[in-house]
């Protein structure tokens, strides 16, 4: 175990009755880090933290936090405040018994209290709405008391359940922006549960993906973007096109395949045996674009314009394969200005061997 | 939504209002008439004298029989709703939903049996030679004299509202948003103090509520305070029953019936208003 | 559930298992005095108590042989069908108006159609006496039919209203361009068929019941319940559990019935607008 590791899950196993809702799992949670934890509902992502708030016990496995098993803690027991897509807010209780509640809980003097609860109050921006009733305030200003009543106790990790999902989308990058920035500030551990890629990608530091109660992959918003490890999270991301083949030569830096859409090649360590089943990526960036056949390009495919969808500064040109394949291309305004983009035009799609990359099948 | 006024509108509206006009409100204006009449030669005569109102009021008989049903009824509101929690609670977040459903129909079937039944039943059981004494008697204690009792008529005000008061929490508890109980669980609440801090706050509404209806049935009970407690000490309800069966003091029963409107609608009025205290619609 | 989860950590055995007992122990004192008057019923001693003697049916016979019992009997019925019948009208015209309309007053208007039950019935029986026989309608049973009206009409709306809040509420604007009438007859009673049913057993069940008022004003048209209270202020009397399960069962029976009733409310909840 590293040694800035906060929390660890170790073989980690959550069954309902027969359903398996998180499979064997092992990773770790650094300290200090803005972790999302990334799916689409029902992949076991919401289960996982609250088998770390201790809401759920693990059907088998270990989780340590810093370093001690707490499997058998109750969550009562435990420091890990979460802030529910609910947002759980108590509504017999006004905005400051709100963010005092476990501060009292935990036995703290009524002076030292209010002096720690208008602090929080102070830094949410909701001092002014102190004494309201919680039905009163509006969705920014409820997620900002959740936020106080969670941080009031300065916790090491602070877990979040899809908190955003009730906001609207102005308000939702707005609470983006104050979440990483408090984060940061505080370098309290967040660990994040959500279904929105951007949502992740635009917070967290680490990013953790999973489906059907399984991690596709762990890593950096960028990683995974560049670098999808399985065929899943490339799906999952939407922002590659894929193409499945046969290995027909390997070894020396470079991976031939042959696919529906013709041979294609790329670069990489990987050294699979001929003859085996294969998938290559492509970001829908990295993709150019031609009306004549590129003369010296490893990688050409024949296709026919679909469609198209401007969307800010870039536009995404969708085109069919000769075989039906769908292959998104993503052009600035600028160079798609230079092609005609009727319907039906036939072009050339073309990539270099580097931008190619291999993913797992399962 | 219509405003209009219409035959057809009428037709529905009217005859519950004309009949709860003519029957339940005529009546009670009708108490208030009949407080301030006189009684004669064992004759009511129509008059606005207020010697009912002064008689009663000046007896000490009254306002003891009105500290008794008032303390009895605030006993067995409190006793009962303390009782009916544990219950409540358990049923609404230990069980599965088959066996709550199941429960509650359970729970349900008191209203339709006779209260007198159960209650002359309850002698059956707390009578010198009944069936708890008998059954005491074989490990060696008593018989306790349980008949005839304050135990005796809060157990027979138990009978009245327990089923209710059950009712009426588990109503409000099974609506209870399960993540407020999560959340305090993970703010350090352990499971009792959860109960103190969010279950009954959450809940206060229909726990109020219910206890309220405790109060009122108990505050108007005849049955019980006779046939269980024996008639004394002298409640409101048994002072009416006396006072109208035996000769013509009806304007008198008026003077109490009345004060014990009057208390239930203090009472229910500042339950409400602690039920709802505090929060915002 | 081999793995419940939070139940494991957060839960304690014993007190979930205490609780348990406490929910039967609560069920036992309420149900201990209906089973035993159920059990007494058929027990031949006198001085009901234990160790029971023999089975026999001689409080039956006692209670059948009575004809004071069988005019209560009778007076219970003739009261309760027609007071069941009249609230249940009573109480769909509060209902639907409620649902319906929205008009000046609305909250003293639903004030006086759901409050009766919350005053004593002591209170309101004196209240009855004394205004009944002021203008002659009192001791007979029309006076006990006219009190248990209004004591049992607010079951009756609110057992309506119930259903009428779970119309859809596409389905009576679809209705609006037949006359009023005709939406009546086609859409609403059809759709709330099963409460009005509901309602009319339920109120059939409180009248039954109904002692305190009735004790008032029935004069010597005494309904069972009134009996039973008679009985219970004499000498005590196993007739008693025997009218007290008749009772109980006649009651469950009608309770049962409208269960079915409303809970069949799927099955009929469409219209037969085309009838």
């Amino acid at each position: 175990m590293q040694r800035d590791t906060l929390v660890s899950f170790e073989g980690v196993v959550k069954r309902f009755g027969t359903y398996l809702a998180v499979q064997k799992m092992d990773f770790e949670i650094r300290k200090g880090e803005f972790l999302a934890i990334m799916g689409s509902s029902g992949c076991g992502k919401t289960t996982t933290l609250r088998m770390l708030a201790g809401l759920e016990a693990p059907s088998e496995g270990v989780i340590r936090l810093s370093g001690k098993p707490i499997n058998h803690l109750p969550t009562w027991s435990r420091d890990t405040p979460m802030v529910w897509q609910s947002l759980a807010l108590f509504p017999f209780l006004n905005v400051r018994e709100n963010v005092e509640f476990a501060l009292k809980m935990r036995g703290i003097g009524k002076s030292e209290r209010r002096k720690r609860a208008e602090h929080w109050l102070d830094r949410m921006q909701i001092t002014e709405f102190a004494d309201r009733n919680i039905a009163q305030l509006s969705g920014g200003q409820r997620q900002r008391v959740a936020l106080a009543r969670s941080l009031v106790v300065e916790p090491e990790i602070l877990l979040l359940d899809e908190p955003l999902s009730a906001l609207d989308a102005a308000l939702k990058v707005r609470m983006q922006s104050v979440l990483k920035n408090l984060q940061r500030e505080t370098g309290i551990t967040f660990v994040y549960v959500t279904h929105s890629q951007s949502e992740a990608f635009s917070m967290a530091d680490r990013v953790v993906i999973m489906s059907r109660g399984k991690i596709e992959q762990i890593g950096t918003p960028q990683e995974i973007y560049r670098t999808p490890r399985t065929r899943f999270v490339a799906d999952f991301l939407g922002s590659s096109n894929i193409f499945s083949g046969k290995v027909t030569a390997s070894g020396a830096g470079s991976v031939d395949l042959e696919t529906a859409s013709g041979p294609l090649r790329l670069t990489t360590n990987a050294a699979p045996p001929p003859g085996s089943a294969a998938t290559l990526t492509v970001l829908d960036t990295k993709m150019r674009l031609s009306l004549t056949r590129p003369a010296n390009s490893t990688n050409v495919v024949p296709v026919r314009v679909i469609g198209e969808e401007f969307v800010g500064a870039t536009a995404t040109l969708y085109l069919e394969t000769a075989q039906g394949q769908e292959i998104r291309v993503q052009k600035g305004h600028d160079e798609l200005a230079e092609l005609p983009l009727e319907i039906g035009q036939d072009l050339f799609t073309y990539w270099a061997a580097e931008d190619g990359h291999l993913v797992a099948e399962a | 939504m219509r405003r209009h006024v219409s035959l057809y509108g009428l037709t529905f509206s009217l005859p519950l209002l004309i009949w709860q006009l003519l029957f339940f409100v005529f009546p009670l204006a009708f108490l208030v008439a009949l407080s301030f009449w006189t009684v004669k030669n064992f004759a009511m005569r129509p008059d606005f004298d207020t010697i009912n109102w002064v008689t009663m009021f000046s007896r000490k008989v009254f306002w003891q029989a009105y500290g008794t049903t008032f303390a009895l009824a605030a006993a067995a509101a409190t006793l009962t709703s303390v009782l009916a929690f544990p219950c409540s609670y358990a049923i609404a977040f230990k069980l599965s939903d088959t066996a709550r459903r199941w429960l509650v129909f359970l729970m349900v079937i008191p209203f339709f049996t006779s209260y007198l039944v159960r209650v002359y039943s309850w002698q059956i059981f707390l009578s010198d030679a009944g069936i708890i004494n008998v059954m005491l008697g074989q490990i060696g204690l008593g018989p306790y004299s349980m008949l005839n009792s304050i135990g005796a008529t809060m157990i027979g005000y138990l009978t009245l509202s327990f089923p209710l008061v059950v009712l009426l929490q588990l109503f409000s508890l099974v609506f209870i948003d399960r993540t407020l109980i999560e959340a305090a669980h993970n703010m350090r609440c352990g499971r009792l103090r959860t109960v103190f801090a969010v279950v009954i706050p959450s809940g206060r509404v229909g726990l109020v509520i219910a206890a309220l209806f405790c109060f009122i049935l108990s505050f108007g009970d005849f049955v019980s305070p006779i046939y269980l407690g024996g008639g004394d000490p002298t409640t409101l309800s048994i002072l009416i029953t006396d006072t109208t069966k035996s000769g013509q003091q009806w304007p008198r029963a008026a003077v109490i019936a009345l004060t014990m409107i009057a208390t239930l609608m203090v009472v229910a009025f500042a339950a409400v208003k602690f039920a709802y205290k505090g929060r915002t619609k | 559930m081999s793995d419940t989860g939070a139940q494991d950590i957060n839960r304690s055995k014993p007190v979930d298992w205490a609780l348990k007992a406490y929910i039967f122990a609560a069920y036992a004192f309420v149900f201990a005095p209906i089973a035993a008057s159920f059990v007494f019923s058929f027990n031949s001693d006198r001085f009901p108590s234990i160790p029971l003697g023999h089975f026999s049916l001689e409080w039956y016979q006692a209670v059948a042989s009575d004809p004071l019992v069988w005019e209560g009997l009778r007076n219970t019925l003739f009261v309760g069908v027609i007071a069941g019948v009249v609230s249940t009208l009573l109480g769909f015209g509060a209902a639907y108006t409620d649902y319906r309309y929205k008009f000046f007053g609305k909250q003293i208007y639903l004030a006086l159609a759901l409050l009766p039950p919350t005053i004593p019935v002591i209170i309101l029986g004196l209240a009855m006496l004394a205004y009944l026989s002021r203008i002659n309608l009192s001791g007979n049973a029309l006076s006990v039919i006219i009190s248990h009206v209004v004591v049992c009409a607010p079951f009756a709306m609110a057992i309506i209203r119930l259903r009428l809040s779970q119309m859809d509420p596409a389905l009576e604007p679809a209705a609006w361009n037949l006359a009023e009438w005709k939406t009546m007859r086609h859409v609403i009673v059809p759709f709330t068929k099963p409460a009005i049913f509901g309602a009319l057993f339920i109120t059939m069940a409180v009248s039954f019941d109904e002692f305190a008022v009735a004790w008032f004003v029935s004069g010597l048209n005494e309904t069972l319940p009134v009996k039973v209270l008679g009985f219970l202020q004499g000498q005590v009397s196993p007739r008693i559990n025997a009218i007290g399960t008749f009772v109980f069962v006649t009651s469950m029976t009608l309770v049962i019935l409208a269960q079915v009733l409303l809970s069949g409310r799927d099955a009929t909840a469409r219209p037969d607008a085309d009838e």
